[in-house]
């Protein structure tokens, strides 16, 4: 069945079980991949997938169910699973099902050229990026594989209380990675260009970034063990941002699983912080006008130099602390950012590393999913980056943990760089410079 | 379910225009998943994902169109769209014919979840989070979920199989956490098994899921932090099979040692790891967590010796990196679902037992570090550098436990630390996890004995 007549075909079947009212959200994703090695296409990849979640209220609760298929059966099993989801769910925290709000922005991540681009010429670039790794001429660097994506995606979501809304948004992404190897020393490296056009992943700068990459980690050193003052890269920094985003978000500190709970109004990170969550951003990968309950979205400061003004929000959660929502309902009674980042500060990258003198330059972590805790702030994890001395890199330094906690590192924060970036992910930041974390190396 | 004819329109219509080979993958699931939060059920919802992936090799590469439209003009125009990729037009226009193969089922399901009334399902989160809040007053938080996926799928091929087969899983899950007003700290059990709602009359107990979990997130709340430095290790059972996991077993699919990418390339035969390391990758072990009665190419599974005695005895291969290194499929291609084109991956992956004393182990290894529950981990498999947590470690003065330590990581190289394992336990047992990678998340089982390892570096503060 074609989206919208099962959707009308699904409201009449929930009207008939006593569903009332019903909503129905749904995503229909389109994407492309080309993967090419050593000349050769080694993968490719073309795929269309619909979803749809159908949630109403039954016996004065709110059930969701959902699913892959627009077919008959589908509309039994949904109206099956969310009546047997609404008895089971004992929480008055779900989002609830509410008319349209008055007035919705405009927000552009979609571009209809780049939805034109063909896979031929999606071939041809990874093509071109692969042979220039190859003619980088460099003995040390083995090129690894080359890849072209794009994606497109629409989000919609109707009730029937007269919301009808809709958002399509497309982007493009190349990588180029590589083994570098230098006697018996290897590194791994890589270079990830996004954006909305051809022209934003130009094959040059990604094939030059990847082999400045890889060379740059060859012959690295360990770090000595010790407390050291740091400059984490802005990539690695939005890593780190990704992992505790979580912290923000009020439902999870409504369950005290974030220790941001009633510190409003309160410093918790240093003043040269401002932490910025806009779904308006021009061209973001996180940009929407509405949320997951169909509320419309805003620009927001969450950290204000240095002062939590407001932690995400959806509409029960807002209810329940006694503010407006933030817009930032992600579905299933969750929140989440949109387009995060920290606000940049006026210091280059180099002016911050020559203002810390000695330390370390961290550049990459890993391990993210097993050595940062989300919920305590703690984080162990691998790391690579280059030592610092009298302001300069001396060396490239590797197989050493950085230990620390995010609550603490906010506040240590000494400055904050120019160089904001967006690693092909929503969540951007620039370098900035931290008082000191622990390195565990030899 | 996707019938023999269409599936045999479906292949022929994407070898039209060439290739050496095509597979049609088909699923539809009917899931139901569950979660409790502040002792009330937040979250229930039955879920069916459904859809098909096709896939043509051209020569070594592989095209693969995957849709949720199942429909056949859907499948025809998913079909339409891998053929415009195909490049070498050599033996175009074959129509497949297919056969019907049945598999022997090893993993029998007694009680399918969906059949069990739905507050009896919820009664086991109800039970996991009582005996997580009763173990200490500084329990502030518990998390316990249900997953059960009902997975049917259909593999054909151009080789003429047509085969199915229902995988079952069936999974508990619980965090506690534990506060004193500044710092939490977190403790998780999470068991599951290919099985149905037997797995809660068979196997796991949910009390004891939620009392191990908050036992373990109370113990660390008080303890200091590790220090940092090289020490011996002591790794315990079940999910401490991790660290062979991460560190080795990655570096041993083919997915890494096909492209070169892997520090274990060329090296069958030779001796990889110390003498007292056996490791095994075995898909056979019924009702486990990682196991299966086909692989999702339709390969019938296997028990596989990944290591014998230190010596490398074989690689983890799925269909096309075996074309691509001239070795067999050992029955390992898997994906999380028709989203994702199948490579190698483990199933039920562990260091089998050997012959060692735990206690002796503990009583001569001077000062260390006692990891009694690992963490999850990740790994660079083109370096062997790994890097994983301890969830729950104990500090070890002169052969003695002396304190619980928090903050400890466990970092090195695969290559290394297989050599240095210097003692292995006699007992093995198995911790679930979901494994990621290329194709996505799959269930598989880690295990191994309590090991000892000479020397590594342990991050703290």
């Amino acid at each position: 069945m074609e989206m919208n007549a099962f959707i009308s075909r699904l409201f009449d079947a929930a009207k008939a079980a006593g569903i009332a009212p019903a909503e129905a959200s749904y995503t229909g994703k389109e994407s492309f991949s080309v993967r090419v090695r050593e000349g050769k296409i080694e993968d490719y990849q073309v795929s269309s997938r619909t979803a749809l979640t159908l949630r109403g209220v039954f016996g004065g609760r709110i059930g969701t169910a959902s699913t892959q298929a627009l077919d008959e059966e589908s509309v039994e099993l949904l109206i099956r699973g969310v009546a047997e989801s609404a008895e089971l769910i004992e929480d008055d925290d779900q989002d609830e099902i509410l008319p349209p709000d008055d007035h919705y922005d405009t927000v552009c991540n979609y571009s209809a050229a780049l939805s034109a681009v063909t896979a031929e010429e999606k071939i041809a670039l990874a093509m071109e990026i692969d042979r220039l790794m190859h003619a980088s001429g460099d003995e040390r660097l083995k090129p690894d594989d080359s890849l072209v994506a794009t994606s497109k995606e629409t989000m919609g979501i109707r009730n029937t209380l007269g919301l009808d809304l809709a958002h399509t948004s497309n982007m493009i992404y190349a990588y180029a990675s590589a083994l570098g190897r230098e006697g018996e020393h290897t590194a791994t490296g890589y270079k990830l260009l996004w954006g909305h056009d051809l022209s934003d992943v130009a094959a040059k700068a990604i094939a030059e970034g990847c082999e400045q990459d890889v060379l740059s980690k060859l012959n690295a050193g360990r770090m000595k063990s010790g407390e050291v003052t740091v400059v984490i890269k802005n990539s690695a920094m939005a890593d780190l941002l990704t992992t505790f985003s979580g912290v923000f978000s009020a439902d999870n500190a409504q369950k005290g699983l974030s220790l941001l709970a009633g510190r409003e109004g309160e410093t918790i990170a240093s003043p040269c912080v401002t932490l910025t969550d806009d779904p308006l951003l021009a061209w973001g990968l996180g940009s929407t006008p509405f949320d997951c309950e169909g509320a419309a979205t805003r620009k927001k400061n969450i950290i204000e130099k240095g002062t939590l003004k407001t932690l995400l929000h959806n509409r029960s959660t807002a209810k329940k602390a006694g503010v407006e929502t933030t817009g930032n309902s992600r579905g299933s009674g969750r929140v989440a950012p949109t387009n995060l980042f920290l606000v940049p500060g006026s210091l280059t990258c180099e002016e911050m590393l020559s203002n810390m003198g000695d330390g370390l330059y961290l550049t990459e972590v890993s391990g993210l999913h097993a050595g940062a805790n989300p919920i305590s702030g703690d984080f162990s994890l691998l790391s690579r980056g280059f030592e610092v001395k009298d302001g300069k890199i001396v060396r490239a330094v590797e197989q050493f943990t950085v230990a620390g906690n995010f609550y603490k590192l906010l506040g240590d924060i000494v400055s904050v760089g120019s160089d904001l970036t967006f690693e092909g992910s929503p969540v951007g930041c620039p370098s900035v410079r931290v008082k000191s974390l622990n390195v565990a190396g030899e | 379910m996707l019938s023999m004819s269409i599936c045999s329109q479906v292949l022929s219509r994407a070898l039209a225009r060439g290739g050496t080979f095509a597979e049609i993958f088909y699923e539809d699931n009917r899931n139901f998943s569950m979660s409790m939060r502040s002792r009330k059920i937040e979250h229930a919802a039955l879920s069916r994902p459904r859809g098909a992936g096709i896939r043509v090799y051209d020569n070594l590469r592989s095209i693969y169109v995957y849709t949720s439209d199942v429909t056949l003009e859907g499948l025809l125009h998913a079909a339409d769209q891998a053929a415009a990729a195909v490049s070498e037009t050599k033996g175009s226009g074959r129509d497949v014919v297919l056969q019907s193969r049945q598999t022997a089922n090893i993993h029998p399901i007694l009680e399918p979840v969906l059949g069990v009334p739905a507050k009896e399902r919820a009664e086991l989160l109800r039970a996991a989070d009582s005996a997580a809040r009763a173990v200490s007053p500084s329990i502030s938080q518990v998390s316990a979920g249900f997953l059960s996926r009902e997975q049917h799928v259909i593999i054909a091929n151009s080789e003429g199989l047509y085969t199915g087969d229902t995988r079952v899983y069936t999974r508990l899950l619980c965090s506690a956490i534990a506060s004193d007003g500044a710092e939490n700290q977190t403790g998780s059990e999470n068991p599951g098994a290919m099985m149905g709602f037997e797995l809660f009359r068979e196997r796991v107990d949910p009390a004891e899921v939620g009392r191990k979990a908050a036992k373990s997130a109370a113990t660390m709340l008080t303890a200091p932090y590790c220090s940092a430095g090289e020490m011996p290790v002591v790794i315990a059972g079940g999910f401490g099979g991790v660290i062979f996991h991460e560190a080795c077993g990655h570096s041993l699919e083919a997915t890494s040692v096909a492209p070169g990418m892997s520090e274990f390339c060329g090296k069958l035969g030779q001796q990889i790891a110390a003498p007292c390391v056996t490791a095994v990758d075995d898909g056979t072990m019924p009702n486990e967590w990682g196991s299966e009665n086909i692989d999702d190419e339709g390969t019938p599974t296997t028990r596989l010796t990944l290591i014998e005695n230190g010596i490398l005895k074989n690689y983890m291969v799925d269909r096309l990196n075996g074309l691509k290194m001239g070795m067999a499929p050992t029955g390992s291609g898997r994906r999380e679902s028709y989203a994702y084109a199948p490579t190698s991956r483990m199933r039920n992956t562990f260091i089998a037992p050997g012959q060692d004393d735990e206690e002796e182990m503990l009583r001569t290894m001077g000062d260390g570090l006692y990891a009694a529950k690992m963490g999850g981990g990740s790994v660079s498999p083109a370096t062997g550098e790994f890097n994983f947590a301890v969830s729950e470690g104990y500090l070890v003065r002169d052969g003695k436990i002396v304190s619980p330590v928090r903050g400890a990581s466990l970092i090195g190289r695969g290559s290394e630390i297989l050599m240095r394992i210097d003692r292995v336990g006699r007992e093995m047992t198995m911790g679930q996890g979901m494994c990621g990678s290329l194709s996505g998340s799959v269930p598989t089982n880690v295990g191994q004995p309590t090991i000892r390892v000479s020397k590594l570096t342990v991050g703290g503060k």
